[in-house]
């Protein structure tokens, strides 16, 4: 690849600006399927955009004890943690940047945005963000284990650790993802977690905590963050079409059509889940990840060694 | 005019993305239930970009009700000055318009404009719902107008008004004479 074709691929498509666009539409469908399933009309579909360019033109109040420099730096950190991220998912067809191991690579790249959370609600230093923060944490080191174990299980059964072969041994073999089912629903309600949605929500518990790891944070460093946050649902539900969702055609846009419907199926369980639950304690979701989830997701694994030995 | 492009994609954002924080600032509650009502699902604020924040530091608009009383008037605008520019106060139910019938009791400040700036009045006892909607509406489509045209200045004399303009020179306000425009 070319120097050039290699910054259009990082930069534009299927880079920084398709993230970014793609991630403003999720956030405009989730919003929009969440109002109608409260039988209400919801926002209009530029209202993500509003709320970016409106955040952008705010003014930053930096709260006298924080550390500036953390400040503003964790915003960015964890912004480019998952556009990087982005890079080694399947979009349309193969990944920018595939190789061996890049599902760990994901994996690990999109823990730095809650370590980045967790660090801006301590460095703003709010009680509120600080308790947002804490919690944040705690559930963290409840949902990675599960979410771990249910998209390393697939990778397991295909020999694997590179997420395009993963993708193309399920499209050879396609019945081999019913065997995955469990696997998925694990990775649905852990997903839940990470990006901090109800019934797991409890970093940002709006009634509870005023905000959570957020409540200091206030302009365009607020814009980046609610855009990490959209980054992510497009980065995984892009990462759980490529594991779980085994289609995949040579005609091109056959294979655009099958990345917009399997990723816009995802984020509508997700938004069914956010819109049906209320939300759970915090020793409740921390239980419920290591008692149900996390046993689950070890059955699957050994359940795929299994079946790796006898279809080999 | 001769903003800019991105100043006009801010304005835009501004007024279509207004979301709002609610304060009691010593109301008999009557307010803050149709407040709360306001933003159920049945009158779906979100249709105009509204969402309620828990923190001032993301809030544009400070919904206020109630008279202010002595005790809420330092929380008051402590959480005014938290709040980012540009930022709006409502003022939504008669004793926030004016002190309503709490006005001149010996606990009780005022309204809410006795304190901090109030951009747009919400009257009623208890305000309705429709009423809360209209109001932030009518305040986005002033917003508009005044991003658009500049602020206008105000003379006065003492306490009393005498002239009220647009920096382009339209007369908006003017003493003795009929309000010649809205």
């Amino acid at each position: 690849m070319d120097i050039n074709s290699t910054l259009i691929a990082v930069f534009l498509f299927p880079g920084l600006l398709f993230l970014c666009a793609y991630a403003t539409t999720l956030e405009f469908v989730d919003r929009h399927v969440y109002a109608r399933l409260q039988n209400r009309q919801g926002p209009p579909w530029y209202q993500p955009i509003a709320d970016f360019l409106k955040l952008m033109g705010k003014e930053v109040i930096i709260p006298a004890g924080a550390d500036k420099t953390m400040y503003k730096l964790l915003p960015l950190v964890s912004f480019a943690a998952v556009a990087t991220a982005f890079l080694c998912v399947p979009v349309f067809g193969p990944a920018v940047k595939a190789f061996n191991g890049d599902l760990i690579v994901v994996l690990y790249l999109l823990t730095i945005p809650t370590a980045c959370f967790y660090l801006a609600g301590w460095y703003s230093t709010s009680i509120y963000a600080t308790i947002g923060s804490v919690r944040a944490l705690t559930q963290l080191f409840s949902y990675e284990v599960p979410l771990f174990m249910a998209l390393l299980a697939p990778a397991m059964l295909a020999g694997s650790w590179s997420i395009t072969e993963i993708s193309a041994y399920y499209t050879a073999n396609p019945l081999y993802v019913l065997f995955n089912l469990p696997a998925l629903v694990v990775a649905l309600l852990a997903v839940q977690g990470k990006l901090e949605r109800v019934p797991f929500d409890l970093p940002e518990a709006e009634t509870e905590l005023a905000g959570g790891t957020f409540v200091e944070y206030s302009g365009r460093y607020y814009a980046m963050f609610r855009m990490t946050v959209d980054c992510e649902l497009v980065v995984l539900s892009a990462l759980i079409a490529a594991i779980f969702v085994p289609l995949s055609f040579d005609i091109w846009w056959m294979e655009v059509l099958c990345f917009f419907i399997s990723t816009l199926l995802i984020v509508f369980v997700l938004t069914f889940i956010r819109a049906t639950m209320p939300r759970v304690r915090i020793d409740q979701m921390v239980r419920f990840c290591w008692i149900y989830l996390t046993p689950l997701a070890m059955a699957q694994i050994i359940l795929n060694l299994f079946l790796r030995g006898v279809v080999g | 005019m001769g903003r800019g492009l991105i100043r006009r994609a801010i304005d835009w954002g501004t007024r279509k993305s207004p979301w709002i924080i609610h304060f009691n600032a010593g109301s008999c509650n009557g307010c803050d239930i149709e407040v709360v009502d306001a933003l159920t699902p049945r009158y779906d604020l979100e249709r105009f970009g509204m969402l309620q924040q828990g923190t001032p530091r993301h809030a544009d608009v400070l919904v206020c009700t109630g008279a202010v009383t002595l005790q809420t008037r330092d929380r008051l605008i402590q959480i005014y000055e938290q709040m980012p520019e540009p930022r709006f106060v409502v003022a939504v139910g008669t004793c926030a318009c004016s002190g309503g019938i709490f006005d001149g009791c010996y606990g009780v400040v005022g309204g809410i404009d006795a304190v901090i700036p109030v951009s747009a009045y919400v009257p009623g006892c208890a305000a309705r719902p429709e009423a809360i909607i209209d109001g932030v509406v009518k305040l986005l489509t002033a917003l508009k107008k005044q991003q658009k045209e500049g602020p206008i200045v105000v003379k006065a004399e003492g306490d009393e008004i005498v002239k009220a303009e647009t920096l382009s020179g339209e007369v908006v306000y003017e003493k003795d004479k009929e309000e010649v425009s809205q």
